[in-house]
């Protein structure tokens, strides 16, 4: 073995290795450790042990406790709303692409892909209008009188319209991708056994597309999560704070103008951290049990 | 057995035409918004079509180069994209070479520790990178968002996978013909793993062109952002809807890049991402 062994290889992986180091290992090392510390960003934080988490998880006088829990329960109720959603409608468009002898297919693929590319902050301004109680669609087409940004559940249905109007474009081009793998004979022999299309669908479109499912289910939870720009943009959290999700609050007490509070903000990021750990786990171990 | 077919393909059509229509609708309401004047929106409320069409609201919009420089934004968003794409295009590729082509001991076990860290929610490690950004003095340049991204892992295990389709043989004999790793990484592999580093290319453009969380955070300089953090100021500066064109012709100009890009790139979506063989070692 001489050196050159090493040396060469280094030269590959090397590079990126540094912007792994840089970028993500410090970052998360040091993004755990301060939050057990008070750190205003510019300073050296102070060690303060578990008083951060103390006073997030069990000081209910304090504003930090109410807004953890309320940036939490808000963010739950968007993933568990969002997520179904952002797989069920790509998954039903994907199969209706597959059809057989279908024509146009790329066009509707082209014209549902596109609201993907579009940022979320051009598609707030189109949406926000479209919502707006005296210049919007909604409300002059199909005279609603509901003020949609700041009445419960308006503020919610619109977030999660814009989310999945923005979102299904991902999962619809990894479905298709799947469904297209599908073996033709298996769908051939099922219609000799006389399987209708819903029968099929169950029995040999979901099984055989279990790894995407599993990956997409994963990884959209994991984004539904870290929701923050739909809120910010369509309701800003309104109204009452019942839409301000818990990036948003984790945002504020870092990055605000006023002093930072980036060691109880790291408290609150590890936590969030940790229930997307938890939940990802056991979605992947849950479906991955199942389908076996 | 003829007449199923054709009732699932029928229905398979109308629920594509609807969901297509709501899907289109919303970009449709805004470009003809944009060429709307501010009283024709306000008296008469929504319509199909405008009474007059005007191409006033983009010429206030590039007039503005003040408080909302668009063309700037999308000048620095289109530069912060496209370089970002072509070195996560070098990196990843020339990353998956060593780890798929090359023989070192304990090359899985750092592919794979590597890969396991990276799944780590990234929601804790945001603002101890926003340090790191104002450490290395890239707050308010295009670097905080080009480079960071580069770390990713996701890229590299896709390249990877793909790189261990092809036969090793190939890489023997062009050995036996004298060329040495990066010859056989340029000349052979480079051109056969074009179609998954395009795929990832276009994925890390729109991802870099439609973040919105990080360039919030990382740039308060208005002549220095990407227009998806200068589109969130454009609420306050056309606001409370008393420049309802502006605003929307803003959006429209905010869209255009990525679709060109889309149009160019279509058909490369679908055929690449296969995930169906899962992970297989």
């Amino acid at each position: 073995m001489n050196n050159n062994n090493f040396l060469k290889p280094l030269l590959f992986v090397g590079p990126h290795i540094i912007l792994f180091i840089v970028f993500i290992l410090i970052p998360s090392v040091y993004g755990i450790y301060a939050s057990f510390t008070n750190w205003n960003l510019i300073g050296d934080p102070v060690w303060v042990g578990l008083d951060n988490y103390k006073t997030i998880l069990t000081d209910t006088d304090s504003t930090f406790y109410s807004q953890f829990f309320n940036g939490l329960k808000n963010t739950l109720l968007f993933v568990v709303f969002s997520v179904p959603l952002l797989i069920i409608i790509p998954l039903l468009i994907a199969v209706a692409l597959e059809h057989k002898d279908l024509k146009f297919t790329s066009l509707f693929q082209t014209l549902l892909y596109i609201p993907g590319l579009i940022s979320i902050s051009a598609a707030a301004l189109v949406w926000s209008l479209i919502f707006n109680k005296q210049l919007g669609v909604a409300n002059n087409l199909f005279g609603s009188e509901a003020v949609w940004q700041t009445t419960q559940p308006y503020a919610w249905i619109i977030i999660l319209i814009i989310t999945i109007w923005a979102g299904i474009g991902g999962n619809m081009i990894i479905y298709r991708a799947g469904i297209n793998g599908v073996s033709k004979d298996l769908y051939e022999s099922a219609e000799i056994d006389g399987a209708g299309p819903v029968r099929k669908f169950f029995s040999i479109t979901l099984p055989s597309i279990r790894f995407p499912l599993i990956y997409t289910m994963v990884m959209t939870t994991a984004g539904a999560f870290n929701v923050f720009a739909q809120p910010l943009m369509m309701t800003d959290g309104g109204p009452r704070q019942s839409t301000t999700v818990l990036m948003m609050y984790i945002r504020d007490l870092a990055f605000s103008h006023g002093e930072s509070i980036a060691g109880l903000a790291s408290a609150m990021a590890v936590l969030l951290g940790l229930v997307i750990l938890v939940i990802s786990a056991f979605q992947y171990y849950v479906m991955n049990r199942n389908a076996a | 057995m003829f007449k199923k077919i054709k009732v699932s393909k029928y229905l398979a059509y109308l629920f594509l035409i609807v969901v297509s229509a709501i899907w289109t609708i919303p970009v449709i309401f805004g470009i003809v918004t944009s060429f709307r004047s501010q009283t024709e929106i306000v008296n008469e409320g929504f319509r199909l079509l405008p009474v007059n069409w005007i191409v006033d609201n983009y010429v206030a919009i590039l007039e503005n180069t003040s408080s909302a420089p668009i063309l700037q934004w999308l000048w620095n968003s289109i530069f912060i994209a496209t370089l970002h794409t072509l070195l996560v295009v070098a990196v990843i590729s020339i990353t998956g070479y060593g780890y798929s082509r090359m023989k070192f001991k304990g090359r899985d076990f750092l592919f794979f520790t590597l890969l396991a860290i990276s799944f780590f929610p990234n929601v804790v490690n945001l603002i101890p990178s926003y340090k790191i950004i104002d450490i290395l003095g890239w707050v308010n340049t295009p670097w905080a968002m080009i480079v960071p991204g580069l770390a990713g892992m996701g890229n590299i295990f896709l390249v990877r996978q793909f790189m261990r389709g092809i036969p090793m043989e190939l890489d023997e004999s062009a050995r036996v013909d004298g060329a040495g790793d990066f010859t056989i990484y340029a000349k052979v592999i480079l051109p056969l793993i074009r179609p998954v580093l395009i795929v990832c290319g276009l994925f890390s453009f729109t991802g870099s062109w439609n973040d919105f969380l990080w360039p919030v955070i990382v740039y308060t300089d208005v002549d220095k952002m990407p227009v998806t953090a200068g589109l969130l100021l454009l609420q306050d500066i056309y606001g409370n809807y008393r420049m309802i064109g502006q605003l929307m012709g803003s959006a429209i100009l905010a869209i255009i890049p990525t679709l060109l890009l889309f149009f160019f790139a279509q058909k490369y979506f679908v055929s690449a991402i296969n995930l169906n063989s899962g992970i297989k070692g």
